[in-house]
């Protein structure tokens, strides 16, 4: 059944957490099928906590009695308290059975009055928390505009060494971000941590402008297309946002000002003036990273060590090289793997060091006759000085594409700097981990691990990279 | 059968677990061991004494039994030696430095200058080192046919929070030396162009400071928990009691409340990994942020009630003797004394 009628004003306000979504609408049980049957359930037992009930209120039977017309007998009867709705959830956790069935009980049963935006929102961001390769990100960093022009500044005794990181309030940000957008883009919020990484979400909703004729049908408040995610890594100079992969899809037909791609840039182009503060403004830079998996961003654009060193440097970044100064072995007879997996237990000899995740590991790769014993020593060792611990099994940032343009002339004899019609090679490569598919290529010894240019090593850290003569070109303009 | 298989499965179970504990167990004795024989071979004693011994025998090369025991010692002991006393320079100046050759074939400047920062913790262990590489580019080619080299941070390990682009524009400008067609205002004000030269102690030592620094805040903050007891939480274990965090200075996913306290907090935490701001929640719902200095004293304080600031516990955070390690103990002054 739609939600109750009622008359609507254009407003610059966001789209209220509780606006209903028909539960009627098709694209809702796509939505809420991408979620695993568990984690449904999850999310309902967190929807029906005493504390958050008032906000998602489920449908029982003293609503039925409001409007009496209503005699159609549904499948699913509206219970009485809240509790009555929780005791027959549980009963679907105890027993084994179909997603279909949650989700029927959830559309047809307990909210059919409507699911609710903020519903919605964490439905979709529940199942981007559980697969965090499920959208590409882009990496952008954070800047002062003006902070090259303080060099001066810099001789002054207050000088500061810390990077700027905006701390984020969430209401006040949220509250600034919708100050920017809002004469243009009508949307919905949903801020959201992370489980598992060390990561901010904030997930906004693009609908049309506010301006236009009041109800679009309740499937484009579904549509994944008019979603966009800005992902806050902590304590980090960085952001990270997703391209909605199925944007380039859909080339909207009303006019150019409303079309998704439109509204999802003027909501990135707010980010960082809502991250402003009064004298101290920021902007976005690109830094030519665009990765699927959060971890690779993490790593390479994130809080942590590896940042700038990678490729040949990523034993500076795992610290695989050398131990802590108390420790009495000589570097050369501890493997990388100890330095890894055992940071803190050299100090402890005499504690359990039970609990260490490296017996599975090296058992296994001592016992298989695998490449190890294929092939040389010194293709080994120089494949570990080319590669350090990048594209490993001990620590892995994949990248699953990597663009690549060459500005050599193919000859490579004579320089012809000035030349204008340079041949422009381009190359792509794509798959799960394209790095560590270079490190095997040159275990192979398909590839020279001595004379391959560094790039090949994931060592610039970039997704995209315009290399001439074997070192990456940056231009400034970014 | 069916009647067999549930003994003899469990039977097999308890051999499997009893081999892993044995493999457990023998791990950490070889482990054990090497510490030990390393140890050992590195001990001052033995050290002295081998020496002593090889200045002897070379002096009077007599049986040959000893020096071919000696020589089959003395790589191990050797290195041995020269390992503990790399440790003891890195224990003793916290950087230190060494060579590096950038193994990619189109550099060029594959010599590198390796920098490694040594930083010890509260638990009296050492973190992960931190390393920056320099590298010594030219500039420009003077004319003069003098190449000046000029050093460039290459790679480095160090966090994100700390600005190396800023740090490297203060401490390691470029000799600007390019410059030759010098302006009027240049020319007329030199001070405000004056060459500043580049400065690599003043970087390492800086880098070193904020380093340090980081560590120690969040140490303090780790004690502050440590003190007020921290309460883990196991693996499906829905208690509800209290502000379940996760902690962002440690490394693993657990979730993490403080015990109950006379204090009434329930929840202290750095809000971010620098760890220079700390949030603190009490019963009553009041919340507060603190702000802790380089040098680890209490610098502002901010608690919001529901009947606005609470000044006085404001006043106690950053009063007294102001350091960070003795806010619980000021805090609690004012809870017993009378009021």
């Amino acid at each position: 059944m739609p939600p109750p009628k009622s008359i609507r004003a254009p407003t610059t306000a966001s789209l209220p957490d509780d606006l209903r979504i028909a539960s009627t609408t098709q694209s809702l049980v796509k939505a809420l099928g991408k979620l695993p049957r568990q984690a449904l359930l999850d999310i309902v037992f967190y929807w029906l906590e005493d504390r958050n009930v008032a906000s998602f209120p489920p449908y029982l039977q003293r609503d039925e009695r409001d409007k009496d017309d209503d005699d159609e007998l549904g499948p699913y009867p509206a219970e009485r308290t809240i509790d009555d709705v929780r005791n027959a959830y549980q009963e679907l956790q105890m027993r084994k059975g179909a997603k279909r069935e949650v989700i029927d009980r959830i559309l047809e049963g307990d909210w059919r009055h409507g699911i609710t935006m903020r519903q919605l929102a964490m439905i979709d961001f529940r199942h981007l928390d559980d697969h965090p390769s499920s959208l590409r990100w882009t990496a952008l960093e954070l800047s002062h505009i003006g902070a090259t022009g303080a060099a001066t500044s810099e001789d002054s005794t207050d000088f500061n060494a810390t990077a700027c990181i905006p701390r984020v309030h969430a209401s006040t940000f949220l509250h600034k971000l919708q100050q920017q957008i809002s004469p243009l883009v009508k949307s919905h919020y949903y801020l959201a941590r992370s489980r598992s990484l060390p990561v901010t979400f904030l997930r906004v909703f693009v609908t049309n402008s506010p301006y236009q004729y009041p109800r679009q049908t309740s499937d484009s408040l579904v549509d994944s297309s008019r979603v966009i995610y800005v992902a806050f890594p902590d304590s980090c100079p960085f952001i990270y946002t997703s391209v909605s992969t199925s944007m380039a899809l859909k080339p909207s037909s009303d006019t150019v000002a409303t079309d998704p791609r439109t509204l999802q840039r003027i909501v990135r182009d707010a980010i960082p003036k809502a991250l402003s503060l009064p004298h101290q403004r920021y902007t976005l830079k690109a830094t030519s990273l665009t990765a699927k998996s959060l971890g690779t961003l993490l790593k390479l654009r994130g809080p942590g060590r590896s940042n700038q060193a990678n490729g040949a440097f990523s034993i500076f970044a795992d610290a695989v090289l050398e131990g802590s100064p108390l420790d009495p072995r000589p570097s050369d007879t501890v493997t990388p793997e100890e330095y890894l997996h055992q940071p803190s237990e050299l100090d402890k000899e005499n504690v359990d060091i039970t609990n260490g995740p490296t017996p599975d590991e090296l058992p296994k790769k001592s016992r298989g006759p695998d490449p190890d014993t294929r092939i040389t020593k010194k293709r080994k060792l120089a494949i570990q000085s080319r590669f350090g611990t990048a594209g490993s099994l001990l620590s892995s940032a994949p990248l699953d594409r990597l663009d690549v343009r060459l500005l050599d002339s193919p000859d490579q004899l004579e320089e012809t700097g000035a030349e204008p019609a340079q041949p422009v090679l381009s190359l792509t490569f794509a798959g799960s981990d394209v790095i560590s598919g270079i490190r095997k290529l040159a275990e192979l010894g398909l590839v020279d691990p001595e004379r391959m240019p560094s790039w090949m090593t994931g060592e610039e850290a970039v997704s995209v990279a315009v290399v001439r003569g074997g070192n990456r070109v940056t231009r400034d303009s970014g | 059968m069916s009647r067999n298989t549930t003994p003899q499965s469990s039977m097999e179970e308890e051999l499997d677990s009893e081999i892993t504990s044995i493999r457990a167990e023998l791990r950490k004795l070889h482990h054990r061991r090497r510490i030990l024989s390393s140890s050992l071979l590195a001990s001052d004693k033995l050290q002295t004494r081998l020496k002593a011994h090889q200045s002897a025998t070379k002096n009077t090369p007599t049986s040959l039994s000893i020096t071919s025991l000696a020589s089959d010692i003395s790589p191990l002991a050797d290195s041995a030696g020269k390992h503990s006393e790399l440790n003891h320079h890195r224990v003793a100046f916290s950087a230190t430095t060494f060579p590096f050759t950038d193994p990619s074939p189109t550099t060029e400047n594959p010599h590198l200058l390796g920098v490694r920062i040594d930083v010890c913790t509260r638990s009296g262990r050492y973190t992960k080192p931190y390393y920056i590489l320099l590298k010594r580019a030219r500039t420009g080619d003077g004319g003069d046919g003098e190449q000046n080299k000029h050093f460039q941070i290459h790679r480095h390990t160090i966090p994100a929070f700390i600005a190396m682009d800023r740090l490297e524009r203060r401490f390691l400008p470029v000799p600007s030396s390019a410059t030759e067609a010098e302006t009027e205002e240049q020319r007329l004000k030199p001070w405000k162009t004056r060459a500043r030269k580049q400065d690599l102690w003043g970087l390492v030592r800086e880098l070193r400071r904020e380093l340090v620094a980081w560590h120690l805040r969040k140490d303090a903050v780790g004690f502050l928990r440590e003190k007020l007891g921290v309460v883990r939480r196991g693996a499906g274990d829905y208690d509800d009691e209290g502000v379940w965090v996760r902690d962002v200075l440690a490394d693993d996913m657990v979730e993490t409340r403080l015990e109950r306290n006379e204090l009434g907090i329930i929840a202290l935490s750095a809000t971010t990994l620098e760890a220079t701001y700390v949030r603190v929640e009490w019963e009553d719902g009041r919340v507060g942020r603190f702000k802790i200095s380089n040098s680890g004293i209490v610098e502002r304080a901010v608690i919001l009630g529901d009947q606005g600031r609470d000044k006085a516990i404001e006043g106690i955070l950053t009063g007294g003797d102001g350091r960070v390690e003795t806010v619980l103990d000021r805090l609690k002054k004012t809870k017993t004394s009378p009021e």
